[in-house]
């Protein structure tokens, strides 16, 4: 396969995942806000979110003014952002436009329409408190129907195996972000820790997840940190912990074919992602940090995509949306 | 004007299947039939529309459903002419790349070849395998009575238009099944096959074994993408671009996800400015540098070869009967249209004298665009174009405005006469030969003779009877 189809397939898929994990976290810094604060506390959720979407460097304006009022606006409808809906929706559906012939006409029926109504979307019937909910309710079932499209009517060839490699470097990446908004959201007093309003952050973060009620059903405890953090790192059951996405890793890359030298090293830095994860256990990391325990993690899964793109000849690393598509 | 349908209130023979047809369907019936062939056209075809951007309706061309007919022998005469008039092309672009011979005997001026903005000088003294320049050659014909047919024009660089050739008779075939039961219709399938055996015949001399064969395209943002993609799909071969290939040691290779893939013989679909930017146009953000030294070098043949276009430009275009005779030893088959050329003075004062009755053409216009059609213009038009004449009189080619043959399409108010033209794409390889069928481009206006589609111009499916067929 050319490598030029190998990579619009990868960005295809990385940016369809990304659009509706985008929305997740915007779900959970829309549900951490409405949750009770002490008197003059200072609110976080919305820099966390921030943070936690990688947007850092495209937020215009100081993060302390991270609010209600900038961040959504930054992420769904920010051009000048690369990972806001918008730029992501069109993004998938350039790459996918340039490898017309390589997906089946639903899948691009799907992407095209997805970019065609959010182009035409304003912010002002858009990011108000009801329509929010619902927009991003809507932008997670566009992911949804791309990915159930692609489950049902793309042939299991190379292709498809970029498509799994793209869905699951950029899930990990995202969930290891989701789970480190705990670290960023402060609480307004470390006594505060282990309690209430603790307990509820956690629960948002599972929400984030789409883990709620996975956690429930799988732990039967009430949330604490230890069991978020084996939910969403350690368990291989969870479709979206760390370990579930760098296992799809691992099998994408044995579908795509191990051919030459430098596809068997990053072959093998990949394995030995999956089996540090495998042996891994939740107080090791709780030890280590949790935030610092990710920021490795989400360094090694960069790294790794980098070294595939290196292997594969394609851009495994992020580009903008505009450059992908040369 | 001759109609290919009727002859007077007689319908001709090969004709016979469509009055039958038609009667046995109704206007009306194939009416709603063309919305279902509109529906059909987006579902194979959908990419026609979505390469036109935003799926706009409009940039599909229109299709009608009568089909275009030729019988057994017109069509064995339409073919050796064209047959004869690729072998000729090619012989010229190889003697005029080479010992000049035709220019030595005096049958073609110098001046028409190195002050051709077509030479390509870096091609001079690269021979190809089996000495083929122009690989795929669209004859554009029209025909003018039941025994006159004449070649309006020669298209040797990168014609496009069969994939609706073979579109259209898919169409057709799908919606009326039983038409080609009978078996009287000759198919068109093998086209991708025939064109993928020239490319292998031409592997250059580097090549050992199979060669690998590529279609390069400009990109999917180029209007005839659709027709890149479906071609390498009928031929089973990779469509590259520009930046997936790189030269090394004069040889191409495509970057693939197993690492560099030799190409042995590459159907470029890109003018030969994109070609290579450091053989032609060093700001090109298109192309593959190094690739024309690796042809010269025998490590990749280039399908059409650089500086084919040299043969087919609308000056060169009257003396390729004098090409015919002089490599040949033919007479041509199928004839010119007269053509004089204002820059000669002789021609020159003709048709300064005649405007009115003459269509005059820029010599490196196409698309129909930025010509005089005398009976059709007015004084004011005429004068104005005089000017331009007067300004640049190397630049036009002035031709009698003939009386292009009819044939029927469909409309609100039954079958109607219109105008068309015929295109067939000629192969050139081990041997010379093309499919039973060519690209029939149609004027849907009422009385116009223009057949581009960028000017309401359509496509009909064309068909060649089989010889019992004919006879019948």
């Amino acid at each position: 396969m050319l490598s030029r189809t190998a990579n619009g397939l990868f960005w295809m898929s990385r940016y369809v995942e990304r659009m509706e994990n985008v929305a997740r976290l915007l779900d959970a810094g829309h549900r951490m806000e409405n949750l009770p604060q002490l008197q003059g506390a200072k609110s976080t959720e919305w820099r966390s979110i921030v943070i936690a979407s990688g947007c850092r460097t495209t937020f215009p304006q100081p993060l302390e003014q991270a609010s209600r009022n900038t961040v959504p606006h930054h992420l769904v409808f920010d051009d000048a952002n690369p990972s806001s809906i918008r730029q992501c929706a069109r993004a998938a559906r350039e790459n996918a436009r340039a490898m017309r012939t390589a997906l089946t006409s639903e899948v691009w029926d799907t992407l095209n329409q997805s970019w065609a109504d959010l182009r035409h979307r304003r912010p002002e019937d858009t990011l108000g408190g009801r329509e929010l909910t619902e927009f991003l309710d809507w932008v997670k079932s566009r992911g949804a129907l791309v990915r159930g499209h692609i489950d049902a009517t793309i042939l299991r060839d190379e292709g498809y195996a970029f498509i799994e490699l793209g869905k699951w470097i950029e899930r990990a990446d995202a969930t290891a972000r989701i789970l480190d908004v705990k670290y960023h959201v402060l609480l307004p007093k470390s006594s505060d820790v282990g309690g209430g309003l603790d307990y509820l952050q956690w629960l948002q973060v599972l929400r984030a997840a789409n883990s709620a009620t996975a956690y429930r059903h799988l732990y039967r405890r009430t949330i604490d940190p230890e069991g978020v953090v084996d939910l969403l790192v350690l368990n291989a059951r969870s479709p979206r912990s760390l370990v579930t996405g760098v296992q799809g890793i691992c099998a994408a890359l044995v579908a795509i074919g191990v051919h030459t030298g430098a596809q068997r090293a990053t072959h093998a830095r990949a394995v030995a992602l999956r089996e540090d994860l495998r042996s891994t256990g939740v107080d090791a990391i709780i030890m280590a940090g949790l935030h610092e325990w990710l920021t490795g993690f989400i360094s090694e899964i960069n790294a790794l995509a980098t070294e595939l793109g290196a292997a594969y000849g394609f851009d495994g690393h992020e580009v903008t949306p505009g450059e992908s598509l040369q | 004007m001759f109609d290919e349908m009727y002859d007077g209130a007689k319908t001709r023979r090969e004709y016979k299947i469509i009055e039958e047809w038609v009667a046995r369907q109704g206007i009306e019936a194939l009416l709603t039939k063309r919305d279902e062939a509109e529906s059909l056209f987006r579902r194979i075809g959908i990419t026609f529309a979505v390469y036109g951007e935003g799926g706009d309706p409009d940039r599909l061309i229109p299709f009608d459903m009568v089909p275009r007919i030729f019988g057994a022998s017109e069509w064995e005469r339409i073919e050796r002419g064209s047959i004869q008039r690729a072998d000729a092309l090619n012989a010229f672009l190889r003697d005029i790349y080479s010992d000049r011979e035709i220019i030595k005997a005096g049958k073609v001026p110098e001046a028409m070849i190195t002050g051709n903005e077509a030479y390509e000088p870096v091609v001079a003294g690269y021979c190809p395998p089996l000495g083929i320049y122009s690989h795929v050659v669209g004859v554009d014909l029209v025909r003018v009575s039941a025994d006159e047919i004449y070649v309006l024009e020669d298209n040797c660089r990168t014609p496009s238009g069969i994939s609706y050739v073979l579109q259209n008779r898919e169409v057709m075939s799908r919606m009326f099944p039983e038409l080609f039961q009978s078996n009287m219709i000759r198919p068109v399938d093998g086209y991708g096959d025939m064109l993928a055996e020239a490319m292998q015949a031409v592997a250059p001399p580097m090549c050992e074994g199979e060669p690998t064969l590529a279609l390069l395209t400009p990109g999917h943002y180029n209007s005839a993408y659709f027709e890149h993609s479906f071609l390498a799909d009928q031929m089973g071969i990779e469509l590259v671009e520009g930046g997936d290939l790189f030269v090394k040691d004069n040889r191409v290779y495509m970057r693939t996800t197993q690492g560099p893939e030799r190409v042995d013989v590459l159907y470029r679909r890109i003018d030969d400015a994109f070609l290579d930017p450091r053989a032609f146009r060093p700001d090109s953000m298109l192309g593959v540098p190094g690739i024309i030294d690796a042809m010269k070098a025998g490590g990749v043949t280039i399908v059409n070869a650089p500086g084919a276009g040299v043969a087919d430009d609308k000056a060169i275009y009257t003396y390729v009967p004098d090409m015919i005779r002089f490599y040949l030893g033919e007479e041509p088959i199928l004839p010119n249209v007269p053509t004089w050329r204002c820059a000669d003075d002789e021609d020159y004062k003709y048709v300064m004298a005649h405007l009115p009755e003459l269509v005059v053409k820029e010599v490196h216009g196409s698309g129909g665009y930025g010509m005089l059609i005398g009976p059709a213009a007015t004084q004011e038009e005429i004068a104005t174009y005089a000017k331009r004449i007067e300004a640049d009189p190397d630049g036009f080619i002035a031709q009698p405005t003939l009386a292009l043959s009819t044939a029927p399409v469909l409309t609100e108010h039954g079958l109607a006469p219109r105008h068309v033209d015929l295109r067939p794409f000629v192969i050139s390889g081990k041997t010379t030969r093309l499919i039973p069928s060519g690209l029939t481009r149609v004027a849907l206006r009422e009385g116009s003779l223009v057949v581009n589609s960028s000017q309401g111009g359509g496509v009909k499916d064309t068909w060649v009877l089989n010889a019992e067929a004919s006879d019948a």
